[in-house]
């Protein structure tokens, strides 16, 4: 290239042009969409049936640096509450028992939701063909390793300053015993990053992050804040605020789609698969950590549930998709009900399951008993007289010689896990939804709760093979798999897991439980 | 008192609810254990806090090696592929949750690093111009080679960023998954390092061309770059192995190209042609290259190449992998030879002495620092001689 005289002349001024100046991120990220190029291998490694269009633009437009700039304001300032003020005041010893115990099981799970879209949205930018488009997953990329990191740090902060660390210390670990893992990775861990990538990015943008990140980091955070916890409140308040960030690119993803004929097909049912998959695990996940996971209330989970899922999400922000095609799913009144009994229903499964926990579960209160029935009318006759009654046989005494498990056994209420959500429930006993189905695939029984898993299963079972908990330990002693999977805490004999957290009550050891002689059966072999 | 509180109610500050919460707190703590995550052998003496935050993150069953969890996926890809599995790459491990970065960066103490990093080129730049350093640059250097060649190489970073998007999605560990992100948001500010030096020249030189398109053009038609571009597109987008794509990528492509158009020709001559603003952006590059090759040799020689069952495989297939891509790198080099008959020549500087000597430098690093690592022979005088081929 010959010198233009033009630059000659340019050259010349710069003798006289000597103003300080700089190159800010909006005059970079400018220039970003022609960084790519046409080539004939130019193409992703994870098919979708969408066409994800070339020139899709993302929302927040930022660079590498000027990413981490902003990021780095805000750890500042969260590190700095966390470290300074916050460990002054002996925060971690201000937080009810009850709460603690809690934030084992959230802050973990949430982590794993985090970690996982590291993978996904890793994917995503692989999927996309627009460089914006690509920025935008980019920085969500890094975010989530931020929140993987910030989770993490939570159940750090509890294991140095709380309470009790067990289970705080080693999540990472125990978290895989009890009957609330497999389901937490069907929405948290595979259904973010196994299938087609829109399918995935509807998984985890528009339905995980767009409808149930309110009430998870959000609205968890009046509970914790109402329970004494202000640590949470610091750390996932930060978290949200790249959330948003997110959320836009969950709409980017529809509007890269929207012009494609694949998107008028397909769409619609991928969301409806999506939001009944998220829906099937939170909805009653949250409202059992919440209500049950709490000492003070904040309100009953069915208003949360309708202001966060119902109104603002099936209502507002799918409203405002209804542009590009998008229809608010059909399975979200089938949800509503969901709303009201399945979390009540899950939490009578998982305190006769508490053996098999990393936290401390309570039994409700007498004080708590009227404001479940103040909220939930009918809630004492169907779920209050069997807490009593197993109060009564001395269910958190280990001299009792009883867990609530063999209750259920001796009523003859089977407890099952749907295949597809691997979410568990006892469709002789549950107030909510839930009724029994049964197929059988490849010589081996298959259990289902509702009309959409079974449907997504009739449809491609090859996708949902996993073993459940009953199938993995069917013939095993119950302490001998609590012990072989660290469920004990350091004096290796008492174990992490708590059927109370009353600070005089005694704490169960393996030999208490190995006294039981209690050993797994899988229920569909009585089928 | 009630359990329903009102709205804005605080346990922490309100002396009543937070009386009922100290009733219930147990007067010991329940647990003496207060290590998170004490299960983790550390890479050093104790646990570091990257360690304790990183660590296990990932819910891998049992059958990947080194993964906590058991059983099987619960859900899985059309047709039945899992989520993760161990035929995403021919190397194989014995733990893929080894992997330590050797500078222990967690998320926080990485957007630290290149938060400080971006204030200081902000202040920089400043500098630069208030000071009117623009003024000793070369025209033909400016207009030239930075405009075109640095432009172009632009696309050399961007696309070797993207080859980290299936890494990133595929890779079997925690603290790969984590590192494998970090080193390609570097790469992408490579690229957009070198889009804001042209901004910036296009600020203080009226005319100077801020576009993209006759970078773009030397990049996609040009002769220099032919090499790499075409070794670029099949790491990013014709390889499906992650491991591969990051031996491809860091091992030997970066390594040896990368490593010489950064240091020995742009970083080495800018001086030469009066540039001062140069150096400062492809010091930045470098120090990033710096960090990459401590990740991906932890990565590769000491979790790989040392694995206790696998290592010897592993090297056999690390030497496989450089028969596979040492050559098109070697191309890719001796296309940019071309570049030399573009520039104003300086005796000793831009002549084939000192270009041999730059190359030399080059080769004999890579095989010290790469090759004789998994037992490689490398040739490093034939190597620079094929390479020198391409001078016109």
């Amino acid at each position: 290239m010959a010198i233009s005289a033009a630059t000659k002349a340019a050259t010349d001024a710069l003798a006289v042009n000597r103003a300080p100046t700089s190159v800010n991120a909006q005059e970079v990220h400018r220039w970003l969409q022609s960084f790519t190029w046409d080539f004939d291998k130019n193409r992703t490694k994870y098919p979708t049936k969408y066409k994800m269009a070339n020139d899709t633009k993302e929302q927040f437009k930022l660079i590498a640096k000027e990413y981490a700039r902003m990021e780095s304001v805000k750890d500042e300032r969260q590190f700095g509450s966390l470290q300074d003020v916050l460990t002054r005041v002996d925060a971690g010893n201000k937080v009810h028992p009850k709460w603690n115990e809690t934030m084992k099981i959230i802050s973990n799970f949430l982590e794993v939701g985090e970690y996982n879209a590291i993978a996904a949205t890793g994917m995503l930018w692989d999927s996309a063909t627009s460089p914006e488009q690509k920025n935008g997953y980019l920085a969500q990329t890094l975010d989530e390793i931020r929140h993987t990191n910030q989770c993490g740090y939570v159940n750090y902060y509890f294991t140095k300053h709380g309470q009790d660390a067990a289970g705080h210390n080693d999540a990472r670990r125990t978290r895989t015993i009890g009957p609330l893992w497999k389901g937490m990775k069907r929405v948290f861990s595979d259904g973010f990053i196994s299938g087609d990538a829109v399918e995935c990015s509807i998984n985890l943008q528009l339905v995980g992050e767009a409808c149930f990140t309110n009430p998870l980091i959000v609205a968890v955070t009046e509970w914790a804040a109402a329970n004494g916890d202000e640590i949470t409140p610091t750390v996932f308040l930060s978290i949200e605020t790249d959330e948003l960030r997110h959320m836009a690119n969950g709409y980017q993803t529809v509007v890269s789609i929207a012009n494609d004929e694949a998107a008028s097909k397909y769409l619609n049912t991928d969301l409806n698969n999506a939001f009944w998959t998220q829906q099937k695990y939170f909805t009653p996940v949250l409202g059992m950590a919440f209500e049950y996971g709490s000492h003070f209330k904040v309100e009953p989970w069915v208003k949360t549930w309708n202001r966060w899922v119902y109104e603002d999400w099936g209502g507002i922000w799918i409203g405002r998709l209804g542009k590009y095609g998008v229809e608010s799913p059909a399975s979200l009144r089938d949800a509503k009900k969901d709303a009201y009994w399945a979390h009540h229903d899950l939490f009578l499964l998982a305190y006769a399951l508490w053996p098999t926990g990393f936290f401390r579960l309570t039994l409700p209160t007498k004080e708590e008993m009227d404001w479940f029935e103040e909220n939930y009318p009918g809630w004492y006759d169907h779920y209050g007289v069997i807490y009593e009654e197993w109060r009564a046989r001395g269910c958190e005494d280990p001299n009792s010689g009883f867990i609530p498990l063999m209750w259920f056994i001796e009523n003859n209420h089977p407890i099952y896990i749907d295949r597809v959500s691997q979410v568990p429930f006892c469709p002789s006993l549950c107030k909510g939804a839930s009724t029994l189905r049964v197929h059988e695939y490849n010589g081996k029984k298959n259990t289902f709760s509702d009309d959409w898993g079974e449907r997504m299963w009739l449809s491609e079972p090859e996708r949902y093979e996993c073993q459940n908990m009953f199938e993995q330990y069917a013939g095993r002693e119950l302490s001998e798999v609590i012990a072989e999977l660290h469920g004990v805490r350091s004096d290796g004999k008492t174990l992490i897991a708590q059927p109370h957290t009353d600070k005089d009550g005694k704490m169960w050891t393996l030999d208490d439980i190995k006294a039981l002689n209690c050993v797994f059966s899988d229920p569909v072999d009585a089928l | 008192m009630a359990i329903q509180i009102k709205t804005g109610q605080r346990g922490l500050t309100d002396p009543e609810l937070q009386q009922v919460i100290q009733d219930a707190v147990p007067d010991e703590p329940l647990e003496t254990n207060r290590k998170m995550n004490y299960f983790v052998k550390p890479r050093g003496r104790r646990l570091s806090e990257y360690e304790i935050l990183c660590c296990y993150a990932q819910p891998t069953p049992d059958w990947i090696p080194g993964g906590l969890d058991w059983g099987d996926w619960t859900q899985k890809f059309h047709g039945g592929r899992p989520s993760w599995g161990n035929e995403t790459t021919e190397m194989k491990s014995t733990d893929w949750h080894k992997h330590r970065d050797p500078a222990k960066r967690w998320h926080a103490l990485y957007v630290k690093d290149k938060a400080e990093e971006w204030r200081y080129t902000q202040r920089f730049l400043k500098q630069f111009s208030g000071d009117g350093q623009i003024r000793t640059m070369d025209p033909v250097w400016r207009d030239e080679v930075l405009n075109d060649y640095l432009g172009a190489f632009c696309f050399n970073e961007y696309g070797l960023f993207n080859s980290h998007s299936s890494a990133s999605r595929d890779c079997l560990g925690d603290t790969l998954r984590m590192s494998i992100a970090m080193i390609g948001l570097d790469k992408v500010d490579n690229a957009q390092m070198i889009q804001l030096e042209r901004t910036f020249i296009a600020k203080l030189v009226p005319g100077f061309p801020e576009s993209t398109d006759e970078p773009k053009k030397e990049w996609t038609q040009g002769a220099i770059y032919k090499g790499a571009r075409e070794t670029v597109e099949d790491i990013w987008q014709a390889t499906y192995d992650w491991n591969e794509i990051l031996w491809a990528g860091h091992q030997v492509h970066d390594a040896i190209f990368g490593q010489f158009v950064r240091r020995e020709f742009f970083l080495r001559l800018s001086s030469y042609y009066g540039d001062s603003l140069t150096p400062f952006f492809i010091n930045q590059m470098q120090l990033y290259h710096s960090q990459t090759k401590g990740i991906t040799d932890d990565m590769f020689f000491y979790c790989l190449a040392d694995d206790a069952e696998f290592g010897d495989y592993n090297r056999r297939l690390m030497r496989a992998w450089t028969d596979k891509w040492l050559p098109r790198t070697i191309n890719a080099l001796k296309d940019f030879m071309g570049i030399f008959a573009k520039i104003p020549e300086i005796d000793h500087v831009t002549t084939p002495d000192a270009i041999e000597a730059a190359l030399t430098r080059v080769f004999d690093d890579w095989t010290e620092d790469y090759a004789d690592k998994i037992g490689y022979k490398a040739d490093t005088t034939a190597m620079v001689k094929t390479v020198m081929s391409g001078l016109k």
